[in-house]
């Protein structure tokens, strides 16, 4: 009779079923490696970009390999903060010039972006009937993602992003936990 | 302990969305069915633990791809008759490396091994259709006369042969 250690080899399965998350994970953010190369070619800002697309992949690889909420987050939440990265690095191109000299559209163009961001990303998270994690997670992607072509005047960028992020989710935000009470 | 099919399917959907809570029940109501179908095509001992073993590791790192729409237990079951093919293999090189002839699967126990994995495959499918499906296609398999005959018996045979493929499709993505 040949004796097997059942709880070693549960932890070498154990082992073997994270690696292989881990590796999808690494897999399923590849694309947003490119979105962070083609935002730091295209925008002012290379390093600011390179960074928040460092931590915008960081943080997909670990919501994919944690699987559940966050795992489903990734797709809708880049999807969203892909709005104001595009809509940032086409008004760094655009200029205004008048009387006390020349300026960009970046911040009003993170605002509206994040502002749609932020409704979209409430949309798919009241179809879904999404819980806390789902939020979290695709707002941080959203932003973090957005962020990558808001950086382009410095941090006032980033803020006026989160501010219309936050101003799209907000009310989605309200009525869930209104209508959470309510139930 | 039998597992119940449709509790290791839920499991599994589970395991693969990354409720790690799951990994331990899943892991024991595998090993059983996986242990003693390997012990069954293997007829030994030692090489069915090896290869229980390993279909366990293959099975639960795959748990992530895994499709809620097929049914767990086929799906396991396949993975682990294909390793215990592979190790069957394996030891059947060796005996011919070391020239020994005393194989007790017999002259071609790769071809055994293959037969015998079709027959579990297609009665695990079988079991899928409905009763007047199966005794149809067993009353063609052995050739027996049934109430029907011409046209209506060709139909029917027909019908439950399509969806006999569908059921093995559905079961092992194959036709």
């Amino acid at each position: 009779m040949v004796s097997i250690d059942l709880s070693r080899l549960q932890r070498r399965v154990r082992r073997a079923y994270e690696l292989r998350r881990l590796r999808r994970g690494l897999l399923g953010a590849s694309p947003i490696v490119i979105v962070a190369i083609a935002a730091a070619c295209a925008g002012h800002r290379p390093m600011s970009a390179l960074w928040f697309g460092l931590a915008a992949v960081t943080a997909s690889v670990l919501m994919l390999w944690y699987g559940r909420d966050p795992q489903k987050a990734v797709l809708p939440g880049v999807a969203a903060g892909l709005i104001p990265l595009t809509l940032a690095l086409c008004a760094n191109h655009v200029h205004a010039c008048g009387a006390d000299g020349c300026g960009t559209f970046c911040v009003p163009a993170c605002a509206l972006g994040g502002a749609i961001a932020g409704l979209a990303v409430a949309g798919v998270g009241r179809q879904r009937k999404a819980g806390v994690w789902f939020w979290l997670s695709a707002s941080s992607l959203a932003i973090l993602t957005g962020a990558m072509g808001c950086s382009c005047i410095g941090y006032s960028g980033v803020v006026g992003l989160a501010l219309g992020f936050a101003a799209g989710l907000v009310p989605a935000l309200l009525r869930r936990a209104l209508g959470g009470k309510s139930t | 302990m039998g597992a119940d099919p449709n509790d290791i399917d839920s499991l599994m959907t589970r395991l693969a969305d990354g409720d790690r809570t799951v990994f331990t029940p899943v892991f024991h109501l595998l090993w059983g069915p996986i242990h003693r179908l390997c012990v069954s095509l293997l007829k030994n001992e030692a090489d069915a633990a090896d290869a229980a073993q390993e279909a366990m590791q293959k099975i639960l790192e795959r748990a992530s791809d895994y499709d809620g729409v097929r049914p767990a237990m086929p799906w396991a079951m396949a993975i682990a008759a294909w390793e215990c093919r592979t190790i069957a293999r394996r030891r059947g090189r060796r005996r011919e490396v070391l020239g020994l002839n005393s194989d007790p699967a017999g002259e071609h126990p790769e071809r055994e091994f293959v037969h015998r994995d079709l027959a579990i495959a297609a009665s695990t499918a079988m079991g899928e259709l409905s009763i007047a499906d199966q005794e149809t296609l067993v009353a063609t398999f052995l050739d027996e006369a049934t109430s029907v005959s011409g046209a209506t018996l060709r139909k029917r045979r027909e019908r439950a042969v399509k969806r006999l493929r569908k059921a093995f499709w559905r079961l092992y993505g194959l036709d």
